[in-house]
This record gives C-alpha cells, structure tokens and sequence, in this order.
C-alpha cells in the first residue's frame, strides 16, 4: 500500500497475492536454490525461464536441443485424482511447448499412500492419478517412457504427481518467454481455452496444507483438464513456430500457470524490459459476467500467450482459429488479440473501459524475500551396519514381491508408450526410456528419474545426493552419457523449522551431487506445504530426472541377458550396507545410508561406457531397489520374454544390498579394470538363476515379480 | 506422376506425422490434409486414417468422425476403388462409417471396435498381426507374403470387434476378417488377443478389397531403432517390421 500510494483494487490485491504466493514467487526457497550448479558446456538455457535447454548433438550442420521441465502437481491429485494428474501433464506439455519445441516424451514419479485393499482413498487416488495421466498423455499423444512409484504410508494423505517433459528444438529455434528488444506495441495473443472460474486460487491453494475438511472447497480451485484441445493446441502451435521461422521472426510465448492472464502477461513484458496493456474485454469467457479479478488471475487450463509483432498477429489468429478452428473445438476456444506492449513499464488492466489495475511492472514480478529459520538436518553419518549373508532362498521372492520392487507394468501399460514411432526402449524394459526424436537422425535421448523415499526418510540430504546419482546411472546403464539434471523438490511445511530443514539439506545434497559428477540441474521446481492435518510431512523427496544423449542411437544397451557364457561383473561401489534398502524393511532393521563415493561412481560410468566403445558390453542394469539380485532377474526376465534362454550362476555375500553400481554381462572381461568391478557369476543356457546354490526357475520369479500391482490395476 | 497419398487429420487425431514419415520411407507420396482443407482431398488417389482420439471420441471411438466432411471424399474415393487404409482411430471410423466390413447399407455399420473386454481401460502392448487372408483379396496386403506377420503395437482402449451373431458370420463367410493377433511365432490363440475381439480379430476389409481397417500400430514398430531384436550392423533408421504393410501399399498404387 505503501508504494501504491493509495488503496490497491481488489484485482490488485488478487495479482499481488498470487504473483507473492510461494508457488509463484519462491520467496523463501529461491535463496537456497541458488546454490544449485546450472552451468555447464552442453547448458543452452539454464533455469529462469518455463524449461531448460540442453545441447543434445548435431544432425546435418544443425545443433539440436533436449527441452526439459519437471513439476508437481501433488495437492490437485490428492484432493481430485484424475483431473489432477491430467492437468499435471499438460501443464508440463505446455512449459516445454512454450519453448518452441516439439514435445516428445513424458515421465511421472509417483508417490502414493500404502494401498491396503482395492477400496481405500489411497488406491483411489493411485488408480485415478494413473488414468489421469494416461488419459491426458495418450491423447495428446505424447509417449510416456519413463517413470517410478512408491508406496509408503507417509503419502497416505499427501500422494506425490511429479511429471517431466521433453521436447526437441533447433538450438536457433528457441522461443523465449520474455519480449524481445525493440517489442514497443506488439500485440499481446491469448491462445486456448475460454477462460473459466475453474482454478481461480490456484497458485494460493498449492501454498496450503491441505485438509479433508476443506477438501470439497478446494476442489473449485483445480483446474478442468482438456487433453482433445491441447492436442489441437499444439499442433497449431507447431505451425505458429513453422511461420516464425519462414520469416525469421523472435517472438515471446509463455504457458498460462499461476496467476493467469495477469501473472504471465506481466512477467513476459515485464522481463523484456517493457509494461503491458491488457484490456480484458477482449478475453474469450466461457460464462458471461465473471468479475474482472477471476478473468485476469483465474488459471484456467490449455491457455498460452503469444506476443508477436502486430504484422503477423492476424496470421497467428488465422492458424488457430480458422486453420485449426479452435473455436469448433471447444467452446468459444480461439486465440485473440487482448493487449499490448508499451514502453512505460505499467502494468494497466482495463476491463469495460474502466482501469482496475495500474501498477508498475517491476513491482508486480520482482522477487520478494521470505527468510524463514531453520533447524539444521543432521547428516547420519556413521553406525554403518553391514550384514552377513542372508537366507536369499525366502528373502529373493519376497524381495521380488514387495511393492516397491514387483512389476509396475500393469500400471504403465496405460501408457502409450510409442506413439510419434520414435521409440527405441519403452518404459520398463530397462532403468531409462530411450528415443530417435529426429526423423532421419541417429541422435538419441534417454531419460529416467530418481528418488527413493525410504532413503528421505532417514538422511534428506544424502537422499537427494542418492537420486542424482541413481538418476545418473539409469541413464548410464542403456548405454547414454548424461547431460543435464531436472528435479522437483517435494517437501513439508517451510514454516516449521524441522520440516524446512529438510528442504534445505536437500538443496545442499543436489548441489553436491550435481557437482561433483558435473550434471547441470537446468529447471526445476519446488512444492512445499505437503503435510497432513495432523501435521506430518511427507518423506523427504528430492525426485532427480536425469537426460542422457546418444550420438548414434544403435549404441543403445538392450534391454535383456543376451548370451550364454558371459562374465556378470559388479562396477562401481557394492558396500555391503542395507541401510534405506527393501531388505532391510523386511528384515526390521534400520542404519544409515550407503555412503557415496563421487570418484568411484565416476569411474564406474567410465567403466561401462569403454565396455560399451569395445563392443563387449551386452547387457547391463543399474544396482538399486531390491538390489543387485532384482537387477538381475530384470535382466533374465527380459531374455525370458524376448525368447532367449539365459539364465545365470552368481556367487555372492549379500545380493540384496542396494549399495549402488551396476551389474554388467560382459562377452570378454579382460579388458576391464578389475579394480572397479568384481566377478559375481556368469551366464548359462539354463532357465534358471542359480544364488550362492539356492536354485530359482526364472519363470516363477516372473510370476512372483508380475502378480502383485494387477489387484490394485486390474 | 506418383499416386498422391492424403494422410488424413481429424481433430484430435495424434499419430498422423510417423504415418507421413513412414509413408515416405516406403516410397509413398504422402501429405498431410487437416479437417479445414477437406475439399482438397478430391485431389489424392489413397488415404491413410491414423491414429488418435478424433473428436475426443466421443460417443464412441470413430462415430462423430464418421460424419466429417472429410468422410464425405473417403466414401466417394472408396466407392471408386481408391486403397482407404485406417489405423487405430482410423480402423474405428471406417467400421462407423459403414466401410468396412461394409456388409451393410451404404453408411450403416454392422460392427465396432469397441471397448476392450480382457480389461476395460487403455491397454498399450507389443504384438503382431498375422494375415489371415489371400493375399490378393486385400489390394493393400497384396505384396504380403502368405500368412505374413506383422509386428505391431496395440494403444487402445476399444479395440474389441463386437457385432451380432449374423454379422460376424457375414464377416467370415464374405472373407472379411483381414487379420488376427498372433504371438511372436504366428501362434494364434487367446492369449495373443489384447482386448477379448471378436475372432481374435485385429483388422478387417470390405467387399471389394480396397479398404482395410486394422487396429494396432505397424508404424510404432517400423524402423529397425524401434526394435529390440534388431541384427547388429542393421541400419537403425532404416524401415522394417511393420513398415513390411506400408510397402504393400506403396506397392499396390504403382
């Protein structure tokens, strides 16, 4: 009010309460966020703007580009399942679109309560998240390849929706969400659905913690998802970007998220260096008579903005509206002309010929600061229990059974994983999802995520540390080299100190991580407030997506054991520590965390890769849940599946350690540095998986592996 | 001059750019004609429906996209003896548009792909389509070789050919039924079928033999990147597997 000088409107009130609210604002994490690494050689475009961009390799003189966002959609999918979910992909769809990219792939770690019974809310919401999501990607046809769950009762009443996109631009290609120089009175193109009183409070109701009782008011604040027109959407899209590049045009374009028409207008001008005029009667609505606040600041889904010079603004409206006839596609859908760019760094809304808004730009989206106090994590360092041998004979299948480790093909198999036909590994064949994005180019993108929660639950920090590096390996193991780093932060109550604390020890993790192994983290985003009524936050979840890149796609890892008489070799660090595994759940014991050793991860990644260059390398999987012995029954049960018999002989302590590295089949390991990797077995013509003698037919891990996640996904 | 390949694309459609790319691949000459550009249709000799969700299916899979005006060219084309070749959502629309079977009334269907039975949602799985006719019955399948397999992958949540005792006898008696799921060694039994359809049915073709309408994706598993089991030394962007039906009607308009 101060620097207003007078009493603010009330659509000021409602712009400066989402533009300040923590969702929008970062007010209080954006400080430590800083301390994450962003650049890098390969980084085209680190954090700031809707994605980040990553060189991905050259194909015919031309450098391409790997966009990518990560974001959660946590307290819509608790409290609406399915439209929560969905909104969660084409709010992400749209961040990477707004790049000028063409989306290729999505990606969704889930976090769900433990499902006890196919009637409890928790499998509700599992069941519901996953139709959402499938309902939203498969539509808009999208490939969903990669993806984890969990289930944990610390989600019983705070499920995690986190979702990443791809898409894949020319580097010279790159649309940025601000306005370019010399922009004085270009016009200002709202895109997409007519804008609703759906999702009005949006930005404000992720910033609470959420309550059952107020469940049912809440819902008025999650936005109604339309995949059939994002599809059109984008495609019209896709032919704005052919147009601005036929004449050479830099124009702005910006996905509508928080705070709407008013949150993404300012911030694109403002950012430029310019103000804005928006008049709001020229706003496509869907009822008539909603109040100047909702237009400006509801967040309405499927809605984008274009700022364009005012030359090619009538060919712009063309392609949506008569083109691709967005107005027969939904209701009073369209793009339309509502403002534009002027030098006076205002931000002025008029709506029937009145100003209800007139700020100055800088005012409305410049950063606020919230330091809020917090307790600092202890790092559990130390009481490192080391098992001796285990009774692998009981422990292997119900390892195998348990829910963080069985199957989850029957959740992903409502995906569409192939559609564009760029599919080279689908979704759980191997630790990471690969694709040829480019038609006719041998370049490749692998992409996996990461973050175990029962490893938040002990060490936050070392968590978050772990994910990087899981993230990282996955990618490794089909055989890609990494180049860049997303994630989502998902964390408790900001103001509670203890809960705050996790957030930043976990700040501190990626930042070591991401360091030490060179990983630019090049987007990211943050969801706090994931508490229950009765004050309990989730499991600390740094969720890590990690990119890789191939320069000939045929160099891809196959999923699957390939051949009899293979040497199984361990690299990388195999600490016989239990800490955060499933067998140390089952077993009812608790210690710290394996330790990380930055050195030794890096020389393991070097030593699969040589294997990969030296063309001895046939199969390989990364060391995690379930530990090395799930690693390779994955490996058998894809050999199984693709027709091959293969089956392995392995002598090893303790099997089900997770402690990390990767388990390799090589044709000849001679070759290989046996500092960094140790002899485990080696493959025969059997069906079987023969452990420290204890024998097991390959066909009935399947089984055991297959059946549990069918009751809850039938 | 090469036959002209019109790749048809509705609202909603999402699989029409590796079906153009695909097309391409094998020979064809084929563009893409979006709902606005209906009228310029008249002037491609085949046309390919791919895949998606046209008008959001509503009602059901392919019925409101059977009345799009571009329906009115296809129907005209196919009446002329013109390759009409549906994927997925474009396999939906013709069985609603009467085409295929096409054992009825002009524009009357007789049978729907329609909701899977097996598991009543979304189901997206690997499999292989096994040619269960001559042939030559099929102009599009004509460069086939007897009982070809063709990988392939099933994305769909209506997929289940239903249709009255009568008709599904029409559809064997008339040799409609183009083609069945098989499993990686033509074996056809019930456990190759992905969503419980009628006959293990996984494609079909009208009368005359120029319209055939086939659930699964060929061009999901077409070039030699998308599969696992590809030699070493292949050339991974090179067309294969299901680009094997692509050639076949590449082959059948020159």
């Amino acid at each position: 009010m101060e620097r207003l000088g007078r009493q603010p409107s009330t659509v000021e009130l409602h712009a400066f309460d989402a533009q300040w609210s923590e969702h929008c604002s970062y007010k209080s994490s954006r400080r430590h966020l800083k301390r994450l690494p962003t650049n890098g050689a390969g980084v085209v475009l680190g954090p700031g703007e809707d994605a980040g961009v990553l060189h991905l390799g050259v194909h015919n003189g031309e450098r391409f580009a790997v966009v990518v966002a990560h974001e959660s959609h946590n307290h819509p999918s608790q409290v609406v399942p399915f439209e929560g979910a969905a909104t969660g992909i084409g709010g992400i769809v749209r961040d990477v679109l707004c790049m000028g990219a063409e989306v290729i792939a999505v990606a969704d770690p889930l976090r769900f309560g433990m499902v006890d019974g196919t009637q409890t809310h928790q499998a509700y919401v599992a069941r519901s998240v996953v139709d959402g999501i499938g309902a939203y990607g498969n539509a808009i046809g999208v490939p969903n390849i990669a993806g984890d769950v969990y289930f944990d009762h610390g989600f019983d009443e705070n499920c995690l929706v986190n979702v990443v996109a791809l898409g894949i631009v020319k580097e010279t290609d790159v649309i940025h969400s601000y306005v370019p120089k010399d922009a004085e009175g270009w016009q200002i193109v709202l895109v997409g659905k007519a804008t609703d009183p759906s999702g009005f409070g949006g930005a404000s109701f992720s910033s609470l913690t959420l309550d059952a009782r107020d469940a049912e008011l809440n819902k008025g604040a999650v936005q109604v998802p339309d995949p059939f027109l994002k599809n059109v959407l984008m495609r019209a899209s896709y032919r704005v970007f052919m147009l601005l590049r036929e004449l050479k045009i830099t124009a702005a374009f910006k996905d509508l998220g928080a705070g709407g028409i008013m949150g993404c207008s300012a911030e694109m001008t403002s950012h430029g260096g310019y103000g804005a005029e928006i008049d709001l009667d020229g706003v496509n609505v869907a009822v008539e008579g909603m109040a100047p606040e909702v237009i400006a600041v509801g967040e309405t889904q499927e809605r984008l903005l274009w700022v364009v010079p005012p030359e090619i603004a009538p060919e712009v409206l063309r392609i949506y509206n008569e083109v691709f006839t967005l107005p027969d596609v939904a209701y009073n859908a369209r793009a339309t002309a509502i403002g534009r760019v002027t030098t006076e760094r205002r931000y002025v809304v008029r709506h029937r010929g009145s100003v209800v808004m007139d700020v100055e730009s800088e005012f409305l989206t410049g950063a606020i600061h919230d330091e809020l106090p917090y307790t600092e994590v202890i790092h559990h360092a130390g009481a490192v229990e080391e098992l001796p041998a285990v009774d692998v004979e009981t422990l292997f299948p119900k390892v195998l059974a348990h829910h963080d480790v069985c199957s989850r093909e029957p959740l992903y198999r409502r995906y569409d994983a192939v559609v564009r036909g760029m599919t080279v590994v689908v979704r759980g064949r191997a630790d990471a999802g690969v694709l040829a994005p480019i038609a006719g180019s041998r370049l490749g993108v692998a992409l996996a995520v990461a973050g175990n929660p029962r490893y938040g639950r002990i060490d936050p920090g070392y968590a978050a540390e772990h994910a990087v590096v899981e993230a990282m390996r996955r990618v490794v193991a089909v055989g890609a080299r990494p180049i860049g780093l997303t994630n989502c932060l998902n964390f408790g109550n900001p103001r509670k100190p203890e809960q705050y604390g996790e957030f930043v020890a976990a700040v501190d993790g990626l930042a070591r991580a991401a360091t030490a192994l060179d990983l630019p983290i090049v987007s990211g985003n943050v969801s706090l407030y994931n508490e229950s009524p009765e004050g309990l936050a989730v499991p600390a979840s740094a969720i890590v997506a990690c990119v890789g890149a191939f320069e000939d796609v045929a160099e891809v890892v196959t999923p699957g054991l390939k051949a009899p008489g293979s040497a199984l070799l361990w690299v990388g660090s195999r600490e016989l520590v239990i800490g955060g595994s499933v067998l140390a759940e089952l077993l009812g014991t608790e210690s710290a965390l394996p330790h990380i050793s930055y050195g030794a991860e890096r020389a393991a990644v070097a030593i699969v890769h040589d294997a990969i260059a030296r063309g001895v390398l046939r199969s390989c999987h990364a060391i995690r849940d379930g530990g090395m012995l799930t690693a390779l029954a994955r490996l058998a049960f894809d050999a199984m599946q693709q027709g091959r018999r293969v089956g392995a002989e392995i002598d090893f302590g303790n099997p089900l350690c997770e402690a990390g590295g990767f388990l390799c089949e090589v044709s000849d390991d001679s070759g290989i540095d046996l500092t960094g990797a140790l002899r485990v077995g080696k493959t025969n013509d059997t069906s079987e998986l023969i452990v420290n003698g204890v024998r097991f037919e390959i066909a009935r891990l399947y089984e055991t592996w297959s059946a549990p996640l069918a009751a809850i996904y039938p | 001059m090469s036959a002209r390949i019109a790749v048809l694309v509705f609202p909603g459609t999402n699989s029409e750019d590796e079906t153009v790319r695909l097309m391409r691949d094998c020979g064809g000459d084929a563009e893409l004609v979006h709902w606005s550009q209906a009228e310029t249709l008249a002037q491609y000799d085949a046309f390919v429906l791919s895949g998606g969700f046209a008008y959001e299916d509503r009602i059901r899979a392919g019925a409101v996209a059977a009345h799009d005006r571009m329906m009115d060219f296809v129907l005209t084309a196919a009446n002329a003896g013109k390759l009409v070749f549906g994927i997925c959502n474009g396999a939906q629309i013709l069985l609603e548009a009467g085409l295929v079977p096409g054992t009825g009334p002009v524009g009357r269907p007789t049978a729907a792909f329609t909701k899977n039975a097996r598991a009543p949602h979304f189901v997206c799985r690997h499999v292989y389509l096994k040619l269960a006719i001559e042939p030559a019955r099929c102009a599009i399948t004509a460069a086939l070789p007897t009982g070809a397999l063709v990988p392939a992958w099933a994305a769909h949540a209506e997929g289940r050919l239903a249709a009255t005792d009568d008709h599904l006898n029409e559809i064997v008696a008339g040799n409609h039924l183009a083609f069945v799921y098989a499993d990686a060694n033509g074996v056809v039994d019930e456990a190759a079928v992905p969503n419980g359809s009628a006959m293990g049915c996984a494609g079909l073709v009208n009368r005359a033999g120029n319209v055939l309408a086939i659930m699964p994706h060929p061009e999901r598993d077409a070039w030699n990147f998308n599969h696992l089991d590809r030699r070493e030394g292949d050339d991974v962007l090179a067309p294969s597997g299901g680009a094997l039906l692509f050639q076949s009607f590449v082959q059948a308009l020159s």
